[in-house]
């Protein structure tokens, strides 16, 4: 008891200052008279008393966090915000299973944007805004999560980070304290979400479609006010201003934070994650494009182009938008857009999978591994960015991997031992652990995810806040040696 | 010419004597009258004539090979020695592409047991014992490969083998030269195949059945002298038979000779991987019975269970035969049991995949990174069979992990984009890259290979030369370092 109460502590304040986060859907809801304004007062008022119960009865339990109570209480905040965050869709929605509103609230705040909803465009503006809402807190609690708070766990090599940003720049460690840390990347967030809003609005969307999409490109998240997704616009101007902002947001928000501070681009030269990120994103989006054209999808370059384009770079950046059902494409290339997501995205960006640097040091460890065969004894290095990495978080890195590579196939196993197929199943995991959204096959990005049973979007609600929390976060937790003294 | 001549000449002497194993057909097509004499007349001369050649002009270069050469060595080994095995299906069915008798012969050195042939039945014997005898030298180069040329170049970590026996047996290096341990471990995997040829005979086979199944047995190859495969003698008996032959071909060796040389069973109480093989098989085939007989394919458990066990050590040793058409079982089955052909066989055996031991040692690197999250600065040694391994041996072993996973994703998504859809790609990837021979859907055990484009064959035929020779001796070959000093 005396581990999880200070935990129990911080989270019920947490729990408060969310609540908070519930008075712009209603906002908006009084402003258009949507009708569904009491879903907001009713969920303002249980969260708040939720939180105020758990404060009170927690307070004595109060001292400073360790290291290893940072585990718990990231666990716990991912897994109980969405239990609250459900509550508006619960009571607008009476009969919404509590299983299908939670795994709506954990794909909305682990930014993952699978849906269970149909008829989007036939709900009220504010329900869609607070679907989308969700997204943005998960993409705040993401930037905190992979900057500061992991670096400091230690999770999957993720010390590299903290220790090894780019070297010319002496300040990359930016401020030293958390808070600080915080507050000078949300405000960049913030900035260019702004932005974001503003060229949508611009470019021919009403306000609240601009608000909900920009929600969920600056978080990488994907869900839309629209079944059709971002084809309901059929708009190219629209189109690459997401494709625009879904680029910005899977780089390191710390280096949009450098370029800000420096009011320069040098900073992105130092990063060496973008040159990798653009370079296969380029190459793959021209590769699709001239298959789709030699498969005979497409007639013409430019279509092809501006289909394989927006999907690609939709599917990579882990954002989940679809302008065509790219599900009747020939597999080889929605598969190949899966693959991508798996690691393109940078590691202090709001995107998923297992992120362009550790893909960049597992290949650099497989090279090195080759020259050591050839010549036995010599040193070796692996470098990134000319600075040698440590052994030990290469190691991390591999075991990182390896956790993926082995969560993925356990939960496909359980998802086709359920009575999935295996396209599906493998799809939707893969989709959900790199909080992707859409999968394939059944729960393509023409469908949703109600066809799941229950046991199956359960599943799928462990897999997204496992890839969210990358993995070992999760697990530590679950392991018993965590709850021994 | 100076890198590559010494070795040509060592492999003119291989084929050499490869030449000389064409006789075993031969004698049986004389005595038999089949129609594939003259084709192997020829064949044995063109192959004597050619190694002769080859080893003649070698000789001018001939020098103490050093162990860098022994990469190239063993790739033109398994490269070359299938283009001479072709020739006797070349001269015998000349309508037979090079492609496809390229895919059957690597198939069988390799000790897949996939096959593009069908009509096996009507095939002349000695063309069927000659598939069966490939398989079975395949299995003995393998042995040599296992024991001692991987560990000899340090291959993915393989140095383990070497330096890491089991404790309390100290004589567990055997004799210390190559050639003295090729010669016992040759002599025991001949017994077992003789025990088995009795076995099967007495099962009810006839001799020339039993001679060919104990060699795919023992190998782990799993062709079969009928279309149906096992299926054909439909006997609980000659199921029993392979299922011990397969499960001792899955054991080490090694572990096999010691057993005999001590006449005690202790050598596999000290086996690290015996128990994880064991276990993980029993568990498996009890599991996957119940769920089979639960999803109604079976009306009763025994006969689920009789089912099931068979096709499930003949996919998790990576043998290949089969009794029944298991790709109409529950996908979930089918699956499981591909996944057991990666991680199954043991190290010295001749069967395919990760081995046990690099399973066994991920999963505790693994467990160990989760401890290393709550308690930085301890040391958490990894350990097999009591021993600490030594770090560099993790790290060449998590290296040879990642390259595994990222050519299985690699080759299915070339296999997809040349058209083949996701399961039958996917599983025919992992078939052939764990040597085990059936996947499923288009290339499933009701089926063969014979379906698939020149393009598609050539492929798999790669991949299965790759996992054969552990990834990283073919992979040495494209580096710079590899060729330079």
């Amino acid at each position: 008891m005396s581990q999880i109460l200070p935990v129990l502590h911080i989270l019920s304040k947490v729990l408060m200052l969310f609540s908070v986060a519930f008075l712009l859907p209603l906002a908006v809801s009084l402003v258009l008279e949507d009708g569904a304004h009491k879903a907001y007062d009713e969920a303002i008022v249980a969260t708040l008393l939720s939180g105020l119960v758990l404060w009170l009865f927690s307070r004595r339990g109060k001292r400073e966090l360790h290291t290893r109570d940072g585990f718990l209480l990231v666990v716990l905040i991912w897994a109980v915000l969405p239990v609250f965050s459900a509550i508006p869709l619960l009571v607008h929605m009476p009969d919404l299973s509590f299983t299908d509103a939670y795994f709506e609230a954990v794909s909305g705040l682990t930014a993952t944007g699978a849906t269970v909803l149909s008829g989007l465009d036939g709900l009220p503006p504010s329900i869609n805004i607070w679907r989308t809402q969700m997204h943005w807190i998960g993409g705040m609690g993401v930037i905190v999560l992979v900057v500061a708070v992991l670096p400091m766990l230690g999770v999957g090599g993720r010390q590299l980070f903290k220790a090894e940003t780019p070297t010319p720049m002496k300040d990359s460690k930016l401020t030293p304290r958390m808070a600080e840390t915080a507050k000078g990347l949300w405000l960049v967030y913030a900035i260019i979400t702004g932005f974001c809003i503003l060229a949508l609005w611009l470019a021919g969307m009403n306000w609240v479609d601009a608000l909900v999409h920009a929600f969920s490109v600056m978080s990488l998240g994907g869900m839309s006010s629209h079944d059709a997704s971002m084809a309901y616009f059929d708009s190219v101007t629209l189109e690459i201003i997401v494709m625009l902002f879904a680029l910005i947001a899977a780089i390191s928000f710390s280096t949009h934070f450098m370029a800000f501070r420096m009011r320069s681009l040098i900073a992105y030269r130092f990063d060496t994650e973008i040159r990798w990120f653009l370079g296969v994103l380029a190459t793959s989006i021209l590769g699709l494009t001239f298959y789709l054209l030699y498969k005979g999808f497409y007639l013409d370059f430019p279509e092809a182009l501006r289909f394989a384009a927006f999907n690609t770079i939709s599917v990579a950046t882990t954002l989940g938008f679809s302008t065509t059902d790219y599900n009747v494409w020939p597999y080889f290339a929605p598969l190949w857009m899966l693959f991508l997501s798996s690691f393109i995205a940078s590691s202090g960006s709001t995107g998923g999978g297992i992120k362009m640097l550790r893909a960049m040091l597992l290949y650099k460890q497989v090279y090195r591994e080759l020259i050591k065969l050839v010549h036995p004894n010599a040193t070796v290095h692996t470098k990134i960015g000319k600075q040698p990495v440590p052994n030990k978080i290469t190691y991390a890195v591999l075991a990182f991997l390896f956790i993926y590579v082995a969560s993925i196939v356990v939960l496909s196993f359980a998802l086709s031992a359920s009575g999935l197929d295996v396209f599906t199943a493998f799809t939707a995991v893969v989709a959900m652990v790199n909080n992707t959204g859409p999968g394939l096959g059944q729960v393509g990005p023409a469908s949703t995810y109600a066809v799941l049973n229950d046991f199956q979007t359960w599943v799928c609600s462990f897999a997204m806040l496992l890839g969210r929390l990358e993995f070992f976060t999760l697990l530590v937790v679950l392991t018993p040696v965590f709850w021994r003294k | 010419m100076h890198r590559v001549a010494p070795v040509l000449h060592v492999l003119g002497l291989v084929i050499l004597i490869f030449s000389f194993t064409m006789l075993a057909p031969l004698a049986t097509a004389f005595f038999a009258h089949d129609a594939a004499q003259h084709a192997f007349d020829e064949s044995f001369a063109v192959t004597l004539v050619a190694g002769f050649v080859l080893w003649l002009v070698g000789r001018r270069w001939r020098r103490e090979l050093k162990v860098r050469d022994g990469f190239l060595l063993v790739l033109l080994v398994w490269t070359g020695l299938p283009a001479f095995a072709t020739l006797p299906f070349m001269l015998y069915a000349p309508d037979m592409s090079f492609t496809d008798a390229y895919f059957e012969t690597l198939s069988a050195m390799t000790t897949t047991g996939a096959t593009v042939m069908s009509g096996l039945d009507i095939l002349p014997p000695s063309l069927n014992l000659w598939r069966h005898l490939l398989q079975w030298l395949g299995g003995m180069g393998i042995i040599v490969l296992a024991v001692a040329i991987l560990p000899l170049l340090g291959v993915g970590g393989r140095q383990l083998l070497k330096a890491e026996l089991p404790g309390p047996i100290k004589d567990s290096k055997l004799t210390p030269r190559i050639a003295d341990t090729a010669k016992l471990l040759w002599a025991m995997y001949a017994a077992l195949t003789a025990l088995c040829v009795v076995a099967l005979k007495l099962a009810g086979m006839d001799w020339f059945d039993a001679i060919c199944h104990a060699f795919a047995a023992l190998s782990l190859g799993g062709f079969s002298t009928h279309d149906a495969s096992v299926g054909y003698f439909n006997s609980p008996l000659i199921e029993a038979v392979l299922i011990v032959f397969m499960m001792l071909a899955a054991l080490n060796f090694v572990t096999h000779f010691l057993a005999f040389r001590q006449r005690s069973l202790t050598a596999y109480r000290h086996d690290p991987e015996v128990r994880g093989v064991l276990g993980l098989v029993i568990a498996s085939c009890l599991g996957i019975s119940l769920y089979v007989w639960q999803a109604g394919v079976y009306p009763e458990y025994l006969t689920a269970l009789r089912h099931v066990s068979f096709n499930l050590v003949s996919l998790a040793t990576d043998c290949g035969f089969a009794s029944t058409d298991f790709n109409n079982w529950p996908i979930f089955a089918p699956m499981w049991m591909l996944f057991l052909s990666c991680v199954t066989a043991s190290s010295g055996s001749t069967g395919g995949g990760l081995k046990m031991i690099r399973a066994v040692l991920m999963f505790r690197q693994g467990v160990r990174e989760l401890e290393r999250q709550l308690h930085p600065a301890a040391r958490l040694p990894v350990k097999i069979g009591g021993h600490a391994v030594p770090n560099q041996i993790v790290f060449a072993i998590q290296a040879f992990v990642m390259m595994y996973i990222a050519t299985i994703v690699t080759m299915t998504l070339v296999l997809l984009a040349s058209g083949l859809d996701f399961t039958s790609a996917f599983s025919a990837v992992i078939a052939c890259i764990n040597n085990a021979g059936p996947g499923l859907n288009e290339v499933g055990p009701g089926t063969n290979y014979a379906g698939l484009g020149d393009f598609q064959t050539w492929v798999l035929a790669f991949t299965m030369l790759l996992g054969r020779l552990e990834l990283f001796t073919v992979f040495v070959l494209f580096t710079r370092a590899f060729w330079r000093g």
